[in-house]
């Protein structure tokens, strides 16, 4: 049994309150902790019970039920009470009390028939499963019936969500969760042990309701962690029966069974079929109404795993396959056409031959179709020219959307706004008020005065800009505020400085962290050394030298890579 | 891969470990989100973290941003010598709450 401190810490406090759970039946609650009490007289269970007459007649019609098989007919309480012994009583009590919890109309709009037909699919794959487990089979429908019933309860608490029933049942139990957490902000797995423990359940069926998704805190005990894992593929297996993609759900069942129970993929489809045949005897042992089954053997069509059998010819396959390639061979070529433009696209927005200016050159390489990395530079007086270079978090299309717009922003206020640093805070609450997914851009931005070769310096999060001299490191300049795009206030302070006949180097992360030929990245150290082996290099041919020396020519890049050199007047 | 979530002291811990890089920060993401979703606070523990690339940063960005604009708390403990090191380059040690430990936070009451 779990320990009672390690299910205090285990419960962590989440968006669905004690307070807002349906209030527990007490009386079947009542028998239900009675149960669990050591050394408790048979006689004061039998007359917990009798004291309620709908429970005393659901006792002994489940009692006397051929899903439940007991071995002789129990006419009354105190017989039902010896012949059940205290766990068995325990469980079916908890089985009923849990259904009569919310009352058929209890979650308006909303079908709970629907519901407890899957939570009986549950139980059934539970209890076939106890003997692959060595549990207990009553034990384990029981975790089966109740494991989910927290989907019930944010059902219950949220009506308005009701309409997403059918999403929700069509989904794979790993999917369904995901969903919860959009509409619920919870997951019925936590809202079950919240429950669990709200009402007082035993310890055991809290854990499977709680830990049939994630698995247990490590110190459970072994019995406990294996009525978790029969919990998860009696998930799985009811999904088969309910989901969409059935399919994905068969394949699932067959991995676990395997993983858990080394049952062979004949065996998982044995039990499978089982399911479908031992729910309407279980609805009837509980109670229940549930609708017509299908047949695992319709399940296997609609998964659409038997082509062989489908009286396919072989030529007829031939040509589905020819078709299906061809189209996919068309929405290649198409996909193809469109990066082409968007490759052609961002290329126009990266200077080029026709628009070279002096002492400024620059190289960007990707790694996909399309870069998040670009730089760019203009002439914004008589001597001076306003450049940067950026990097936006991530790769591809949006990557390279996002770099569309920063370089078109660059472009447009940096006409009017020469002060780098207040250039970069105008585009950082720009890109801010409309940033997606944590997306952020790491950028310098500079005006250089070729005349004097003076530059003023800005940098959004950007790796260090290099100062070298002819062979010699002259200065560094980290970032001093962060990437744009993540906090609309952040300032970005200048830094000006003389070139003094040096050149300064801008580069995207591609660069050092470009793997060379030994394997190694280049890194920080690395740079200073292949820029100082380059630096006699003419300007303009010096970018491909560098990168060609710590890339090779093929350039198999893990990563953009953009250089961009300014150089002194000499 | 999955990123194992502790519940301590009313923060949902995310423990990230080893590289994370355009491989796994779609995994990375989706835990630290489902926890603020939940409406949970949240606590990314780096300390085993030996390399993060931008990408593993930007689901730490998406973590911050949605704490905020959701009145949720979001913090970084334990952050190891490797993340530290991307994070003060890129100047986030400026935007993220970082904690030596998730002792300290609870000391230091917010």
């Amino acid at each position: 049994m779990p320990d009672q401190q390690v299910m205090e810490e285990t419960v962590a406090e989440h968006s669905v309150r004690p307070s807002d759970l349906p209030a527990p039946p007490k009386d079947a609650i009542r028998i239900v902790q009675a149960c669990s009490r050591p050394g408790v007289d048979s006689r004061d269970l039998a007359h917990l019970v009798a004291n309620d007459p709908v429970l005393t007649a659901e006792l002994l019609r489940i009692s006397n039920s051929a899903y439940f098989g007991l071995v002789s007919q129990v006419k009354s309480v105190s017989r039902a009470v010896t012949v059940l012994g205290n766990r068995a009583l325990r469980n079916l009590m908890l089985c009923l009390s849990m259904r009569d919890a919310l009352r058929s109309d209890a979650i308006p709009g909303f079908n709970i028939d629907v519901y407890w037909e899957d939570a009986l699919r549950r139980a059934v794959s539970a209890r076939m499963l106890a003997e692959l487990a060595s549990l207990d089979p009553e034990e384990c429908f029981t975790a089966g019936l109740l494991q989910d019933f927290g989907l019930l309860v944010l059902l219950f608490i949220n009506p308005e969500q009701v309409e997403h029933w059918d999403r929700l049942a069509a989904s794979t139990p790993g999917d369904r969760r995901d969903i919860e957490i959009d509409l619920f902000h919870s997951t019925h797995d936590e809202v079950g042990l919240t429950l669990a423990n709200s009402w007082d359940l035993p310890q055991d069926l809290a854990f499977a309701m709680g830990y049939h998704h994630d698995g247990p805190p490590e110190e459970t005990d072994s019995q406990t962690r294996m009525l978790c894992k029969v919990a998860t593929c009696a998930d799985w297996m009811a999904s088969v029966y309910r989901c969409a993609d059935k399919r994905v759900a068969i394949q699932q069942v067959r991995a676990l069974l395997a993983e858990n129970f080394d049952a062979s993929p004949e065996h998982s489809d044995y039990l499978l079929q089982q399911v479908a045949e031992s729910v309407a005897e279980a609805a009837t042992a509980m109670g229940m109404r549930v609708g017509e089954q299908q047949t695992f053997d319709q399940v296997l069509r609609e998964a659409n795993l038997r082509l062989a059998e489908e009286n396919l010819s072989y030529q007829e396959l031939t040509w589905r396959l020819e078709q299906a390639l061809g189209e996919r061979d068309r929405y290649a070529a198409e996909l193809n056409r469109e990066l082409e433009l968007a490759r052609e696209v961002q290329k126009s927005l990266l200077p080029d031959a026709g628009t070279k200016l002096a002492g400024i050159t620059g190289l960007n390489l990707s790694a996909k179709a399309v870069s998040g990395d670009f730089f760019d530079y203009y002439r914004v007086g008589e001597n001076k020219m306003a450049f940067c270079l950026a990097d936006v978090s991530g790769k591809g299309m949006n990557a390279a959307l996002l770099m569309a717009k920063t370089a078109s922003l660059f472009r447009c206020l940096g006409k009017g706004i020469h002060d780098p640093g207040k250039l970069l805070a105008m585009i950082n609450r720009e890109i801010f008020e409309t940033s997606v997914r944590g997306m952020f851009v790491t950028m310098l931005a500079g005006v250089v005065d070729q005349a004097s070769g003076e530059v003023i310096l800005a940098s959004a999060g950007h790796l260090p800009a290099v100062h070298m001299g002819c062979a010699a490191l002259i200065a560094e300049y980290p970032a001093e505020a962060p990437p744009l795009g993540i906090s609309p206030d952040s300032i970005f302070p200048n830094n000006t400085f003389e070139l003094q006949g040096g050149c300064l180097y801008l580069y995207t992360d591609g660069l050092l962290e470009a793997r060379m030929e030994d394997g190694s990245r280049l890194e920080r150290d690395g740079l200073i050394r292949v820029l100082k082996e380059h630096a006699s290099i003419l300007l303009d041919d010096r970018p491909l030298a560098i990168t060609d020396s710590v890339v090779g020519t093929d350039r198999v890049l893990e990563d953009d890579l953009t250089l961009m050199i300014i150089e002194g007047t000499k | 891969m999955t990123f194992p979530v502790e519940d301590r002291q009313g923060f949902s811990v995310v423990l990230l470990n080893g590289e994370i890089d355009l491989n796994n920060s779609p995994d990375a993401r989706k835990v630290i989100l489902n926890n603020l979703k939940k409406k949970h606070h949240v606590m990314v523990d780096l300390s085993d973290v030996a390399y993060i690339d931008s990408s593993g940063v930007a689901s730490l960005v998406e973590g911050f941003q949605y704490a905020r604009t959701n009145d949720l708390e979001f913090g970084l403990v334990g952050v190891s010598e490797a993340a530290m090191s991307v994070l003060r380059l890129a100047r986030l040690d400026q935007v993220f709450t970082i904690y030596a430990s998730l002792d300290e936070r609870l000391e230091d009451g917010g």
